[in-house]
């Protein structure tokens, strides 16, 4: 286990089931572990009183539940006012031990920190079976990141075996497993017969050690998805959030021709890229808890969606000029924005979006 | 005066413009330094209590881009002029703010003053307005016509049509193509 943990807490229903045996089994010693009422879950999930940072504690007490609410979900960052690239959350855990200084969690996660994993995430692939189902024909890309990193506790729940195993055999089912670790031992001697995809968020060094404490680093990363395509997973990288600070514009292309030094362009399945944003309430919290770190202090005013932008011709900028050098690379890599209006797509890529449900399926099968 | 005597003098001035609780922290976080600066820029061009606010956290994140100290930022040439020279306190003031946000958003004001001058540039008649987006939060141009007769309607589509590239310019400037 390369992250630290302060507790663990097991709800009572959850005690004997698969996921907790196995944490348990997995887990230091010195780690003390508390069962509580399934009643008193909500509570253990609450931020610490008294902690001096209750986000950064919630991140070392991890919660083992039950979820009583869908797994399944459309991605919360879909809206009318962007575009969408058609991606499905299963949310199989809540909150991250790594501890990005720009993210979003420290906002939405702000009331209920504590890491949660959900002893009972193979009902989630009841209802990814009902979705395939009920809409034959379709292909979806289906990820674990929202809330979580995909694979940050991969060595002590193994949930990326049982994962593999699943949607190997679905075929009109992507899983993507999103992360920012090289935690990818469990993923090396299984075959995923090509229903799965890694992804990595991909930053600078310059923002890796100013925002992005406790994750491998950005090389590491890129040798991480080197060795899982060589496994036979397809890879794909998101550049997201994009940070305009001085010299990034050179440290982008530096980034991207390491990758591309490594990975072939027609090895990699997509590219997405998406300017840092922040709602007011995250820029308050992420600034409160890392107050030395320039790159929450860029050139963002707020734009019309409410959340702090880099201000847009200089983001546009940033987009057009990665895209072109993906572009001449030589091969077309699939490319999407997050969380940018269509008519941002069509200034950076020449074209408007397609619609979610053809983005989706593109991505999922390509 | 010593460190103490400095502190109690910022808490008077704070007590005085009854600055909110998290902002006087914020500035007596400061380093010794930076808070006499801060104090005695706050004296001398008696700033009110949101201009308080706004240069504390203006400065806090020049301070933060810029690895500096806040003191190292009021003491350049540009904040010095600024306080030091002719004017009321109010337009001091304000000079002062916009002398921040300006070291605080560089590329921003540079962008703002060349997509400024192009517009002026296009030297459009009375009745045709350019306004830019909100800090160029977005890439959305607006521009209007005010007309009272059909003549006076063809005039100015006359002269949108004449302005043309410019305009165009200006629309690839917001969009980050140039």
């Amino acid at each position: 286990m390369k992250f630290d943990l302060d507790a663990v807490l097991v709800e009572h229903g959850c005690a004997g089931s698969a996921l907790a045996t196995r944490i348990l089994r997995a887990l230091p010693r010195h780690v003390p572990v508390t069962h509580v009422a399934d009643n008193e879950t909500r509570e253990a999930t609450r931020p610490a009183s008294g902690a001096r940072d209750p986000f950064g504690a919630g991140k070392r007490r991890m919660v083992i539940a039950r979820r009583k609410t869908p797994f399944l979900m459309p991605c919360h960052a879909g809206s009318s006012r962007f575009a969408c690239c058609g991606y499905l959350v299963l949310t199989l855990a809540s909150n991250c031990p790594m501890d990005c200084s720009y993210c979003f969690l420290q906002e939405y996660l702000a009331d209920n920190p504590a890491f949660q994993v959900y002893a009972n995430f193979t009902d989630s692939f009841d209802e990814l079976d009902r979705l395939i189902d009920n809409a034959r024909g379709r292909s979806f890309r289906v990820g674990t990141a929202e809330l979580a990193d995909s694979l940050a506790f991969d060595s002590i729940t193994s949930i990326s075996r049982d994962l593999i195993d699943f949607f190997a055999s679905r075929e009109n089912l992507t899983l993507e497993l999103k992360t920012k670790t090289d935690e990818i031992e469990n993923l090396l001697g299984r075959d995923p017969r090509g229903r799965v995809l890694v992804s990595w968020t991909l930053s600078p060094a310059a923002v890796y050690r100013s925002s992005e404490h406790l994750t491998a680093s950005p090389t590491a990363r890129i040798a991480a998805a080197r060795a899982v395509l060589d496994a036979g997973y397809r890879v794909a990288f998101h550049l997201d959030p994009l940070i305009a600070y001085p010299g990034a514009e050179r440290d982008y292309l530096l980034l991207i021709d390491e990758l591309l030094d490594t990975i072939a362009p027609k090895q990699i399945s997509f590219i997405s890229m998406g300017g840092l944003r922040m709602t007011p309430r995250l820029r308050g919290a992420a600034r409160s808890r890392f107050p030395g770190d320039p790159m929450l202090c860029g050139e963002d005013v707020l734009a019309a969606d409410g959340r702090f932008r880099t201000f847009t011709p200089l983001r546009l900028n940033l987009y057009r000029t990665l895209a072109d050098r993906f572009r001449k690379a030589g091969a077309e890599i699939p490319a999407y924005l997050c969380m940018e209006a269509a008519s941002v797509h069509e200034s950076v890529f020449g074209a408007a979006p397609s619609r979610p449900a053809i983005i989706g399926n593109r991505l999922a099968r390509d | 005066m010593n460190a103490d005597e400095i502190d109690a003098q910022i808490r008077m001035l704070a007590a005085e413009r009854r600055l909110p609780p998290s902002h006087l922290a914020r500035w007596l976080a400061m380093d010794p330094a930076s808070r006499a600066a801060m104090l005695d820029i706050a004296r001398v061009i008696r700033l009110r209590t949101g201009q308080l606010m706004t240069a504390l956290e203006t400065l806090e994140e020049i301070a933060v881009r810029e690895h500096v100290t806040a003191a190292g930022v009021l003491g350049r040439p540009e904040i010095r002029r600024i306080a030091g020279g002719p004017g009321s306190a109010p337009s001091r003031a304000s000079a002062l703010l916009e002398a921040l946000r300006t070291l605080r958003y560089p590329l921003l004001k540079k962008m703002q003053e060349q997509i400024r001058s192009e517009v002026s540039a296009l030297k459009l008649p009375r009745g045709i307005s350019v306004v830019l987006p909100k800090e160029l939060g977005s890439d959305e141009l607006t521009v209007s016509l005010r007309v009272r007769s059909a003549a006076e309607l063809a005039r100015l589509l006359e002269a949108l049509d004449r302005s043309r590239t410019g305009l165009t310019r200006i629309i690839e400037m917001l969009g980050g193509k140039r």
